[in-house]
């Protein structure tokens, strides 16, 4: 339904930063002392201000800040604040070793959303669905930010502490997001289950990288899932459960009850809660199986779907 | 606060407040009301113009982020003497269009696309309007006139 702007933002004009230099932007956050929002793609931002659910005094814009853009693999895969969801779906880079990421990069949204909408933005936002985020967990991303007062870096894991709520704090700028890169015989996916193919929230997300041992047996396990409860998170127990194993049926089955004990998905309309236990078992069974065929056809390094 | 672009090739400074959208400033400061308002949360493709080549939602972009850029509404598809461009004739012969309301959009969102790439099979033209809500067509006439016009500007 068309909407007006909510009627208390019409009243109350608002500044813009439209920042030229990453410093700039950090001064901007320190003058407005927690009261500005940061205004990247605005995909997420911009609904929110439409809607009223946010108030800020101030958007500090961001986008122009080259600082804060490209991807570069160095010992790790660091990838600028700014990269949109269409550059994570089609950097070559990003698609030879971070191959989650560019297939969960792929399912936000349409193209509309894919050109503008930034990978610090989808981890700033913290949405329990968030797609970019198992893909991001399982690359042991580090969160890199930056504020006047200097730089500091963040596990992914600890980065996220509740629904939409995240560790940065408000004078602070996410700068780039950190990956490490896969080694030898090492798969990885990212498998989502919604209700239609395209332009779909995730109703269940799960994201793995697995890499085998010269045995053949599962050494590095990981694996995030999305939606099925506040926010992201590694399975770590489920990954234990998986660890020196060939991925046999009884093991998958074991790692997907202690993922499924891990979880605290709710009923929403887009699904229950039991439907989303369900999936998960389901997903992570596709995820695995397809996984240890793709490292060990490969030597790794394969995306595995 | 000062905005500057450029729409449909005419260059424009205007004073609009910092919570105003590219698609308010469209139609409500420039006439332009080609450009639909939909779902105004992105997602149903109705406010799609281009912003520098790139399909964007109008609707969730904030006009000052779109300062110094170029747009490309609906209004500027078709020659200054009113020819229409392959893709619009091909969406008028292919019945791509009933009620009309979404059609602005897409026609942007492939305009976008068929650049990118001229001749897309069924499945790159599904792909590329993932972002578009129509619901009228059931998307086939819409698809057949894309590869309508693909065949059209392959002929030159």
């Amino acid at each position: 339904m068309p909407s007006e702007p909510a009627p208390a933002l019409a009243r109350n004009a608002i500044d813009f930063v439209d920042a030229r230099h990453v410093h700039q932007a950090l001064a901007a956050l320190d003058a407005y002392g927690g009261e500005a929002t940061v205004l990247a793609g605005g995909t997420d931002v911009v609904v929110q201000l439409l809607q009223g659910l946010i108030r800020p005094r101030a958007l500090v814009h961001i986008r122009r800040l080259p600082e804060l853009a490209g991807v570069a693999s160095g010992e790790r895969t660091e990838i600028g604040a700014l990269t949109t969801h269409w550059e994570l779906g089609t950097h070559p880079a990003i698609r030879a070793e971070h191959a989650a990421l560019a297939q969960a990069a792929r399912t936000v949204g349409g193209r509309q959303t894919q050109n503008v909408g930034t990978i610090a933005g989808n981890v700033v936002n913290a949405s329990p669905a968030a797609d970019l985020l198992p893909a991001l967990l399982v690359a042991g991303a580090q969160v890199a930010m930056r504020s006047s007062a200097g730089t500091r870096s963040l596990a992914l894991e600890r980065f996220l502490v509740d629904r939409k709520r995240t560790a940065l704090e408000p004078n602070e700028l996410v700068t780039a997001l950190s990956l490490e890169r896969p080694g030898p015989r090492t798969a990885e996916t990212y498998l989502k289950v919604g209700r239609r193919g395209a332009m779909e929230v995730a109703l269940v997300g799960l994201a793995a990288r697995l890499q085998l041992d010269d045995a053949g047996r599962l050494g590095d396990v990981r694996i995030a899932v999305c939606s099925v409860g506040p926010t992201a998170f590694r399975a770590h127990q489920a990954e234990a459960a998986l660890t020196g194993s060939r991925g046999e049926e009884e093991a998958v089955a074991e790692a997907a009850q202690l993922l499924q004990a891990a979880a605290r998905p709710i009923d929403d309309v887009r699904g229950t809660a039991a439907y989303r236990r369900r999936v998960l078992a389901g997903l992570l069974a596709r995820a695995v199986s397809a996984c240890v065929r793709s490292a060990m056809s490969e030597g790794g390094r394969g995306r595995c779907s | 606060m000062q905005l500057r672009l450029t729409v449909n090739g005419r260059a424009h400074e205007l004073d609009v407040p910092a919570q105003a959208t590219l698609l308010d400033v469209l139609r409500d400061e420039l006439g332009l009301t080609g450009t639909k308002q939909g779902c105004n949360e992105g997602e149903c493709g109705a406010c799609t113009v281009l912003v520098d080549g790139k399909a964007v939602d109008s609707c969730v972009l904030m006009a000052l982020a779109a300062a110094g850029s170029e747009i490309v509404t609906v209004e500027g598809l078709a020659a200054p003497d009113g020819t229409l461009s392959p893709l619009q004739r091909a969406f008028v012969e292919a019945g791509g269009v009933q009620c009309g309301f979404c059609t602005p959009g897409f026609l942007m969102t492939l305009t976008a696309a068929l650049r990118e790439t001229p001749a897309p099979s069924e499945d790159e033209i599904r792909a590329a309007i993932a972002g578009n809500i129509c619901r009228c067509t059931g998307y086939t006439q819409i698809v057949e006139a894309v590869q309508a016009a693909a065949r059209m500007e392959a002929r030159g």
